[in-house]
Formats: C-alpha cells, structure tokens, sequence
C-alpha cells in the first residue's frame, strides 16, 4: 500500500479525531469531505507533518514517516489560502525550493519553467503574487508544491476561493494533473459536489470519525448512514414499519402507503428511515395500476432548471423532491402547479436505515 | 454622487493645533536662524547665512557624529532586544499576549523625568547596580556608568524600546503563519524561513520601529542632560545650550533647522525606498 494512516488519532482541546486508517493508492485521487469541523484539515495536517499524531502511524511506501519533519516526506501542500510569498515573483516563489537546495543555476531555470508549463503559466513568470489573480495564484500554488515531483501532493481545500465558473474549469485540470504527473492527489474538500466528480476514491467524516470510504458511486448509491446519504446528495426521507418479508422482498408500512424494498442484508429493527434520491423518483401524469410504490400528491413547486426540472410534491404527510430529467421535448405533459400526480421509484433504489434516536 | 470633502470638527481641531504649536513654532525657528545677534544676545533683524556656516566647524560635525553614533547603536540595540519582545508577543495569544502588552505600556504610566532619575538611582554609584556588585565581591570600586555615553546610552534604551517593539509586533501579527508553513513544506530550516520569508515581509515594521527611535533619539536633551550630567554634548543639549546659555538663539535655531532637514531627507528616502522595494522586489 502507498500511503497508509494506521489508526491515526489527534487530540487538542475539545476536538478529537477519532483513531483513523486509510489506505491510498500510487497516483489516486482521494478526497476528504465532511463538513467544516470534522476533522479532515487535520488529517491533511498530519499526512503534511504540521501536526503530531497523539497516537498511531503514517506510511508512505512503507517508511513510517510520522515523526518526519514536512520537508523530509517528499509530500508537498497547496495551502488553502495558497500561501504564496508576497515577497517574490511567480518564478522565486516556484523555485523557492530549489534555491534552498542550491540547485544550479541552468538547471533551476529549466526545471521551474518546465514545472510553469505544466500549469500553463509560463507567461506570468516576472510577475508579483499579490497582482495575481485567484485562478492564477492557485497554478502558482500547484507549481510551487509539485516542482519536487512529490509523492503525495495535498490540497487543502484548494478551489474554495475561486468564483464559480473558474471553479469548474479547475477541477478539470486538477485531475487531469494528477493522471499527468503521477503524484497521488489528496484532496480536502466541504463541496461534496466537487468530491463527487474529482475523486477515484473519498473518505466522508463527521465530528473527528470516518463514516465511510469508498468510491464516490458507492457512496452516492450506498450510503451506509442517513448523515451520509443527505451529506452527499439531497433525499427524502420516509418514516416506516417494516410488516412483512416476501421472497426477498421488505413490505414497509407508512402513513404515506405501503411500499416494498429490496432487503439488503443488513439486520434493521422494525422502525426504519426509507431513503430515497430524488432523481430515482419518477413523476407519473395519471394513476398507474400496474406500479408498485405508489403516492399521490400535488405539484407545490417547481423549478425548471434546463437538463432538468425540479418539483417538490406535497403529499398527504409531507412534501418530497422529485427531479425529471427534460429527456425529450414536448413528450411530456408540462405540469404547473397544483396538479394532481403520482409518485413511483423502483423497490431497488429505495434505501433503509434504522430510524434515528437522536436529531 | 460625487462626495463633498467637508473636514470633520475633529480634522479641524487637529489641524488648528498642528498649526499652532507645530508648524507656526518650527516656521518662527526657521526664522531665527537667518537672524543676526549682537555681541549682548539680543536677536538683530539682519539676515545672515553665517549661523549656517557655523555649524560646519569640525566642533559641531563631531557632535553630529557623536550624536548619530549614539542614537544608531541605541536604535541597534533597540532592535535587537525589541525583536524576540515582539516575536514573543505576536505568537503568543490570549492572556499572556495582554499581560505582555500591559508590561510593555506600564512604565509610561509614571513621568518620563520620574523614569529618568529611576535609572540614576539604578545605576548611581551608590545605586543598586553597584551595591550589588560591590557586595558580591566582583567590584572593589563602584562602576562609572552614571555621566559617561554607556549612561545616556542605557536611558535612550530604556525609554525608546516599546516604540520598536510596537511596530514590529504590529507587522508580525499581520504575517500570515500559513507563509512560514509554506516554507517549512518546501525545505526551508528556521532560520531560513525567518531569513527568507518573515523579515522580507515585515522589514517595513523594522524600518518604522527604527525610525520611531532613532529621530526622537536625535533631538534627545533630558536624558543626555541628566545621565550624562552635560558632561556628554549631544545634538540635544547643545541646541538647547545654544538657546539658554551662551543666548545665541540664530545659531541654536540653525542647529534645529539643519537637523530637521536631515530627518526630513531620512523620511524622504525611507519612503523612496519602500516604494521601489514594492515594484522590484
């Protein structure tokens, strides 16, 4: 295993990061999410070597480097603020690194503007950094961590600063520099968005624990608890009492209806949380009577967002997110609101949790 | 809609006394110095450049030296006990930070001739410096300290450190940490991080503080005066010596009036260099 946290543990003050172990592949991009407090900066801190460990290891090609001092780990950090020396230029704050390593002065120029080209930023090399803009800072930032080819480059929370659109453009590049030089990416993010679309593989945290790790499809699709299936997408969530079970099948009994869902394997006692994705909801114009999974309901409101629409259908108990996809023109029936509708989702992608005591 | 620029009562206010007791008095000085005086000191209202002249003798221009030699090494010296005082302060945080700043300000609850004769007391020859050291044996004759340079060097010290402290420890809390990370992550020891990354971007919190010092240092009297026992002449007391002595206020106001321009021209070029420090660094 490439990078590995052997039950990393951290405590200061009233925050505990909880012993945490992870295993990172050479070249992944793995990301750290979880909403601000949880403990995902620290991890990041520890891997950098700003931080000691109260307890546990960290591996990197199977040195322990835990007590390593920053520099000595060959794992470089794009700061998020990028931290970039006000004091130098774009090319000194790249070759910061260099210069301290008293690298010749031919083969400085070189490797710096090869590392310039690599972010496409060689025209902005006599520049000063505050003069910069946030896009422009950012590839600085990249460049200056990554002219040491390290093992590990770590982000910390490196787009947050940018405006949306530049945002996006970014993330595109991001992964595509880390298929280009090889260096195992590990990302720190709040944008479970972002997450979703750069990694190969995350960690969701919460309150200094890892709830789960896996790739952003089994996440999505798999949550293993309901902080984690609303943290990473929208849901709604039905109240339920499991009734009966027919060959394979869960028959749920709610004040909406009764519902059937695939049993998934996992004990559940007899009050449970329906978690459904609004996407794998399907708006029906007229009652259908060959759907199982049926609720009636009415359009309350709805917002047509291009690709697609999203509804909220108020029902009998309460009011549930549909998104319709705008598949093909004029097929469909436009709704307004206060139309009368039905609701359906396949037994398949209905997720179950045991209800929650608390929140 | 465009702002009309009308001056506060409080703009106002400060500008009449700017006027009054700054700018009309230093105008009156200038004045004086292009007067003549008869042999009695009584001021004549013939106008002369030979004040000016005067002040060229190698007399007075040793005095400059003396004078700028005392309040360099002050200034130095400033610095270098003001800095760790202010490296302290600006990362350490919560109480101890207040409780620092709190030490640091204390002393200037008490009047500056009160803290003046407090180190005569100190370092007197029956002061407590000596007392202690003839008792430990490591002495057999008190130290001459009171009325030599050392004496009016450690007043100047005493009194002028927490404006050096003030500025660097200003600049120091604006300096953003992620920085010295930064650096740490790229290779960089202690001492390179504070070389090559903390003092490229405070040196303007450096500068300031070691001109807070050293201009007021320049004009000092009272503490050449009363620790040097006007054995010592500096630019202070020679200008006020000129004035109330040997009653020659042309050549005294001369004194002043060259001075000025020198501080005037240190401003000057400080500001210059800030600036293209800006463009090229």
């Amino acid at each position: 295993m490439f990078l590995q946290l052997e039950s990393l543990s951290k405590t200061f003050g009233s925050f505990r990061l909880e012993p945490f172990s992870l295993q990172v592949l050479q070249g992944e991009f793995f990301s750290l999410l979880g909403p601000s407090g949880c403990g995902k900066t620290t991890v990041l801190r520890l891997i950098g070597g700003f931080e000691w460990p109260t307890a546990g290891k960290v591996l990197l090609d199977g040195q322990d480097i835990t007590a390593l001092a920053p520099h000595k780990r060959n794992i470089h950090t794009v700061f998020q603020r990028y931290a970039l020396f006000p004091h130098l230029n774009v090319f000194e704050n790249v070759a910061f690194s260099l210069r301290l390593q008293k690298v010749a002065k031919h083969a400085l120029q070189e490797r710096v503007l090869r590392t310039l080209q690599l972010v496409q930023i060689e025209d902005l090399q006599h520049r000063r950094t505050p003069q910069l803009s946030g896009g422009q800072m950012q590839r600085v930032a990249l460049a200056r961590a990554l002219i040491n080819e390290p093992k590990v480059l770590l982000l910390d929370e490196p787009l947050s600063a940018l405006d949306p659109e530049l945002r996006m453009r970014m993330r595109e590049e991001l992964k595509a520099l880390c298929k280009k030089v090889g260096s195992t990416f590990l990302f720190v993010t709040h944008d479970q968005e972002e997450a979703l679309q750069l990694s190969d593989r995350m960690a969701l945290m919460k309150d200094g624990k890892c709830l789960q790790i896996g790739t952003p499809k089994a996440i999505y699709e798999d949550p293993v608890d309901p902080f984690v299936a609303r943290f990473i997408g929208p849901v709604n969530e039905i109240r339920c009492s499991i009734g009966d079970e027919q060959n394979g099948a869960l028959l749920l009994v709610s004040e909406l209806g009764n519902f059937k869902a695939k049993k998934n394997g996992v004990a559940l006692p007899k009050e449970v949380t329906l978690v459904l994705r609004p996407e794998k909801m399907r708006l029906l114009r007229q009652r259908s009577s060959t759907q199982e999974n049926l609720v009636e309901g009415e359009v309350q409101e709805l917002s047509y967002l291009g690709s697609r629409t999203e509804y909220n259908v108020k029902t009998r108990q309460q009011t549930l997110k549909v998104f319709e996809q705008e598949l093909e023109r004029s097929k469909k029936r436009n709704l307004n609101v206060g139309d009368r509708i039905f609701l359906t989702w396949k037994p398949d992608d209905a997720i179950l949790f045991a209800k929650e005591c608390t929140t | 809609m465009k702002r009309k620029t009308v001056l506060g009562p409080a703009t106002l206010f400060f500008l009449i006394w700017l006027l009054l007791l700054t700018a009309i008095p230093a105008l009156l000085i200038l004045a004086v110095s292009f007067l003549s005086r008869s042999p009695q000191g009584e001021l004549l209202y013939e106008a002369t450049l030979s004040n000016y002249a005067r002040c060229f003798h190698w007399l007075y221009i040793r005095v400059l030296f003396k004078t700028l030699g005392l309040a360099g090494s002050a200034t130095l010296t400033c610095l270098l006990v003001g800095f760790p005082v202010a490296y302290f302060l600006a990362r350490s945080a919560g109480w101890l930070r207040q409780l620092g700043l709190i030490l640091l300000f204390i002393p200037f609850w008490t009047n500056f001739i009160l803290r003046v004769y407090g180190i005569v007391s100190l370092v007197g020859n029956h002061g407590l410096l000596n007392q202690l050291l003839l008792k430990s044996g490591l002495i057999s004759e008190p130290l001459q300290i009171l009325y030599t340079p050392i004496g009016v060097y450690l007043g100047l010290l005493y009194n002028y450190l927490p404006f050096v402290v003030v500025p660097i420890f200003s600049a120091l809390e604006k300096f953003d940490n992620a920085l010295r990370e930064a650096a740490y992550d790229l290779g960089a020891s202690r001492i390179q991080t504070f070389l090559r990354v903390v003092l490229p971007n405070i040196k303007e919190g450096v500068l300031i503080g070691s001109l807070f010092v050293f201009i007021p240092m320049l004009g000092e009297y009272v503490i050449p005066d009363l620790l040097g026992g006007a054995k010592q002449i500096y630019l202070g007391n020679l200008m006020v010596s000129q004035f109330f002595t040997a009653q020659d206020w042309p050549f005294g106001a001369a004194i002043a009036g060259l001075l000025s321009l020198f501080l005037i021209l240190t401003i000057l070029l400080q500001n210059k260099w800030q600036k293209t420090g800006v463009q090229h660094a």
